[in-house]
Order: structure tokens, then sequence, then C-alpha cells
């Protein structure tokens, strides 16, 4: 049913009942999580737990989960909401009663979600977000498709625009849509070490959580036999420890594929007049607008693997969102060509192609010496585990210390022009920044002992989502650049939101 | 109504030629005070080592490790005392600066259009000494928030109205 007048206060669909109550469950079973576990371990050793008999333990939960039903049935009579001019209103709460109001001119963003449930159900949720911290967002949990779409458009105007933006919203045009085919090579060409520490981290928590239960399974004692078998032998060891690694590679790159594909699924961005729109997940739809003048830094990603794909990462970083919902702002898997043309349509008059400077020399030998001094120092714990043949690993450490302080020289430079700033940095990510000069909200100039006496120093940045620094520049140069972005901002007075 | 005019870089404010006003000598008691809590913290955990500590290593070197802590201490209050030089403020018509540091120097600066809130806070040690703190607060990373310790309690009052009533009028 598609709810048209918002004036009157409604309730979200009755489906809501639904998500709140399995929302709620979740949340319970989650906490208890541990307990369960217990519960069952115990129950299958001495089929008691805690004197209480399995039928009175499954009266219990049955009891919890009509206790959380019910609740749920009274959030949802309690949750109302409805418009009022350029207002929207919000009453909550069965004993408290909450009841919030939001200036429709304060809503920085508004979002739909589908989650697993609410696809099967066919319900999404809008969520609503305010600037300030992060218990301002509200969440309205199910509503139809339909109904979502008119409310975040009623919510996004204002009675005095009205007539403009509707017309607007015509003129829709897929500006980039995912292949399976790229999100895959995007998958592939993932850092895997990240996704490896994720499942180890995952791995060491749950074995943590559990050592009780994995002492009795005798697992370490099996698992020292298994390795001990030859352990003088440093043949044997290299091959365990191989097929180790490559196991770990395998399962990493499955699921970094696996991660790729859930959070960027049918991804797609759609270009309105004045706004872009981001669609994109599997279990997790999310429809995510962004409004330009918002956009504080552009950040385009790619790596030597990646560029030779031809895929590129843009994020963008919005004022006032919070960290959580950041990470969503990143279009993956685009064209070079898309990466550029989206840039432009964010940022009007940006242009390329203007003189780019690079860090002093300095920066490279201060690079070197840092690598050297992480080389020295891990070859202590090489020295523990490897014997008398620990300076082998010198050889690869060197070599790797060579390589970052190579590409992360060649990599780093800076572009100033007119209106825009423009960053490039990483080691094996290509990585380059863009503001808007008058979007600066602080200026940092950086100088230690040994920098005064080269005469160099490094600036910092600040826009309102990100700061980002000019690495080791002539110190004339950087206080001109210091001086002349101040006076960009300064004598404009152009607003930075 | 835009106007792109030419920018000519030398005839720019220069930042190199502002006079940057020390701050309070009297804040250097605070100073003094805070690191004395943290020295007597150190050494009282030395001197409570060597009732506790039963090794033979840290009893037998026992002159020499707490020679060491308090020559750290020294060090640590004679860099303190030349960094407190480095602490400099100024006000411009536009901007805020503030200059810190001994071994990494930096300065700061905030255009008062982009200023948030400002905020006055005083502890009880700056009370007696009459002295306050300012932040000045922006809408950037929480680094570039900018935090001016021991400015006389006139003068703080003085910047805050000033700044208050910029900020007010941009908006």
């Amino acid at each position: 049913m598609k709810i048209t007048d918002f004036s009157q206060p409604i309730r979200q669909s009755s489906k809501g009942i639904i998500i709140i109550f399995a929302f709620n469950a979740y949340k319970f079973f989650k906490r208890f999580f541990v307990l369960f576990i217990a519960f069952g371990v115990s129950l299958a050793r001495k089929k008691t737990f805690a004197s209480l008999t399995p039928q009175t333990i499954i009266l219990i939960i049955i009891g919890v989960l009509i206790i959380i039903l019910i609740i749920a049935i009274l959030k949802y009579l309690n949750f109302k909401f409805y418009l009022s001019n350029d207002d929207f209103h919000l009453s909550t709460g069965i004993l408290n009663k909450d009841n919030t109001i939001i200036p429709k001119s304060k809503i920085q963003n508004v979002y739909i979600k589908q989650n697993f449930l609410q696809q099967i159900i066919n319900v999404v949720s809008l969520n609503i977000e305010t600037a300030g911290d992060e218990k301002s967002e509200i969440e309205i949990k199910a509503l139809d498709k339909a109904t979502a779409l008119l409310l975040k458009e009623e919510l996004f105007t204002t009675s005095n625009i009205r007539s403009e933006e509707i017309e607007t919203n015509a003129n829709v045009r897929v500006f980039f849509k995912v292949s399976p085919k790229r999100l895959l090579l995007e998958g592939i060409s993932q850092n895997h070490f990240r996704s490896f520490i994720i499942i180890a981290s995952f791995v060491f928590g749950f074995y943590y959580e559990f050592k009780d239960y994995f002492r009795e399974l005798k697992l370490k004692q099996r698992l020292e036999d298994f390795i001990t078998i030859d352990g003088d032998n440093i043949v044997n060891f290299l091959i365990i420890n191989t097929l180790f690694i490559i196991v770990a590679i395998i399962v990493s790159l499955f699921f970094s594929v696996v991660k790729t594909f859930i959070t960027n699924y049918n991804l797609e961005v759609l270009e309105h007049n004045t706004k872009i729109e981001i669609n994109k997940g599997l279990f997790n739809k999310l429809s995510l607008s962004l409004t330009p003048n918002r956009i504080q830094n552009l950040i385009i990603k790619t790596n030597r693997l990646k560029a030779y794909f031809g895929l590129y990462t843009l994020s963008v970083k919005q004022a006032m969102v919070q960290a959580k919902q950041q990470k969503n702002y990143k279009i993956v898997a685009m064209e070079k060509a898309q990466t550029k043309n989206l840039v432009l349509k964010i940022f009007k008059s940006y242009n390329e192609d203007v003189k780019a400077h690079k860090p002093k020399k300095y920066y490279k030998y201060i690079l070197a010496y840092r690598a050297l001094l992480l080389t020295c120092i891990l070859n202590i714990p090489a020295f523990f585990l490897f014997g008398n043949k620990f300076w082998l690993i010198n050889i690869v450490l060197v070599f790797t210390c060579f390589l970052y302080v190579t590409f992360k020289y060649r990599k780093a430079y800076y572009k100033i022009d007119e209106e825009y700033v423009t960053v490039g940095r990483g080691y094996i990510d290509t990585i380059t920044e863009i503001f808007e000069i008058h979007k600066i909200q602080s200026i940092e100039l950086k100088q230690n002992l040994f920098q005064k006496r080269k005469n160099i120093a490094s600036l910092n940045i600040a826009t309102a989502s990100e700061e980002t620094t000019i690495p080791y520049i002539d110190k004339t140069d950087a206080m001109l650049i210091y001086d002349y972005l101040l006076f960009k901002v300064e004598s404009q007075d152009r607003d930075w939101m | 109504m835009f106007i792109n005019q030419q920018v000519e870089i030398e005839t720019l404010p220069k930042l190199s030629t502002i006079d940057l006003k020390p701050i309070s000598g009297q804040y250097f008691k605070i100073v003094i005070f805070n690191k004395l809590i943290i020295y007597s913290l150190f050494i009282g955990l030395v001197i409570a080592g060597k009732f506790i500590v039963q090794k033979d290593f840290f009893q037998t070197n026992y002159t020499i490790i707490i020679g060491v802590v308090i020559l750290c201490c020294l060090i640590n209050f004679v860099l303190a005392r030349l960094a407190f030089k480095k602490r400099k403020y100024a006000i411009r018509n536009k901007d805020v600066i503030y200059s810190k540091g001994l071994i990494v120097n930096s300065i700061t600066t905030v255009p008062i259009s982009r200023i948030q809130h400002i905020e006055e806070s005083r502890s009880w040690l700056a009370r007696q000494l009459h002295l306050a703190t300012l932040k000045i607060f922006t809408a950037g990373e929480s680094g570039s928030d900018l935090k001016i310790d021991g400015l006389p309690l006139e003068e703080a009052r003085q910047i805050n109205d000033f700044l208050s009533n910029k900020v007010n009028e941009n908006n």
C-alpha cells in the first residue's frame, strides 16, 4: 500500500513488527551467544545446565521470545511520524515517550537500506541523518519502497523549491553500472593482507572465547604432534609453512572476492541534475545520495594490478557523515575515463593539467632511514626465529625497503591551481586526493629540528572530513602555499558547506 | 559576483612578517606543576621498586637506574622550558595563528570564517594565576582545532569577544 499523505501521523508498514521482532531477537541472542554455547556443551555432557532440565530451558526461551514479540508490537504501535510545514515529526517510546522534530533544512542525508530479511518481506528502511553525534540518526525500519522514495523526496524538498525539484527528477541518467566481471577482478586485485588479518583476528577471537572447550579437544597437542614430525628438518618446516601460506592466500582471496560481491553487488551511479545517487549491495541494499556542496574530498585509489585491469576506486568524503557510513560512499571498479568524468561532475572546473611539484629529495632519505631502522629492529625477532641464518631475511627486507622508498617517492606530488589542491601519495596503492581550496578549515606548517637545518617543512591541510599532508617541501615554497591558500580562503567569503 | 583577479604572490599578506606574541610567563608555573606530578610518579615508582622487585640485576644497579630516571626528568624539564618560549599566538583580522614546539615546530592557522565555536576553559590553578585557555573549534578533523593555553584572563576575554563578534557577523 502506497502512502501519499504524510501530513497525518502514520505508522510504518505492519510488516515492521516482524523487522523489529527479528532485530531485537537477534540482539538478544547475540548478547547471550556465549551462554548458549556453554549451555549446549554442558547439555551434551551432563544432560543438565545449572540444575535446569532442557524442557524448562526451552520454556524460558519461548517466554523470552514472546516478551520480545510483545515489545515489538508495542514499539510498532507507538512509532508514528508525519510531516508538517517544513518539519519532520517522530514520536516513539512505550513508557518514555520521545518526540523528535527535525527541520527539513537540518537534514544532512536520507538513505534507503534493505537488509536480507527486509528483501524477503519486501520493505525498505529509511534513515535520516542530521548533523551532530551518532545518536541523532533516525531509522524507520519498514516502509514499502514507493512510500520510502516519496518520503525521501518530500524530505529533500522544502515548500518553496518544490516545483523546481520535481522537474529535475525526471532527468535520471545511469552514469555507471558495474559488471560482474569487473567486480570479480576488483575482488581479486584487493589487498588480501587486510582480508587475512580480518580472518586471523576472527579465528583468534573465536579460539580465545572457547579456549576451554578447545582444550578438551586436545587440539593443541594434535597440532604439535603434526608439526614436530620432523621438527629439525628445515625443508619440512619450509614445506609446512609454504602450505600454510598458500592456504591463507586462497582463503583470503576467496574472502575478498565474496566480500566485494556482497557489498558492491549491482553497484550503479545515477546522475540527477543536481544530485548523484549510489545504489549497491546484495544482502544489504543501499541507496545513497551525494550533494555536491557537502562533498569535501575526493580520493581516487588504484594499484599497479588494478590499473592494469583498468579498475579505479573513488571515495567521496562528505562533511557530517559518520565514520561508519563514510565507507559506503565508495564507488569501486570504475574505468579511468569514468572516474575523470565523475570528478568533473562534482568539481566542475577541475583541471588535471597543472604542473605537478615533487617533495624534496630529502624526503627519500628520510623514508630510507625509517625503513632501514625498521629492518634493523626486525632482525631481532628473526634471530630468535631462524637462528644463525637470520641474515638471509635481510635480502628480502632490503629489497622491500628499496621498492618502498622508490615507489613512495615516485608517487608523491602536489598540484595547486586557482580552485583545487591535488595531492598524490601511496606505496602499493596509488592515491590521488582532490579538494577545493575554499573548503579548507585549517592549515598547519610543521617542521622538526632536522628539517629546519635543511630548510624543509611539511604542510597539513584539513577540510571538514580529511587531513591531507604535503610532505617535505622547501620551506619558502611551503610559506608561499600557506599564504596563498589562506588568502584564497579569506578573500572569497564562500561557504564550506 | 565572482571576480577572478590576478594574484601577485609577492603582494599577499605574509606569514613570515607577523609578530607572534608569547603567551603569559605565568603559565609556566602550571607546566612545572603538571611536570612535577609526572616526575614524582616516575621516581616514586622506582623507589617503590627497590622494595618490591627482588631481581639481583635491579638491586645492584639501583643507583644507575634511579640516576637515569632523574636525568631523563631533568632533560625533559629543560626541553619543556625551551619549548615554552616557542608557544606564541597572533590574531589577525581574518584568522587566528598559533605556533608551538621546539623539536617539532608547528604553525597552525584557522580562518575566522571557519570557526564553529569558541570555548574558554580555566582549571583551578589557572584561576589562581588569572589565566585562561581558549579552545577554537572548526568543523574539521579533531586535529584542526586550535587550543591556546596560558592567555592572561583579560586578553582571553577580549579575543573571545572579538572572535565571537566576527563569527556572528559572518553568519
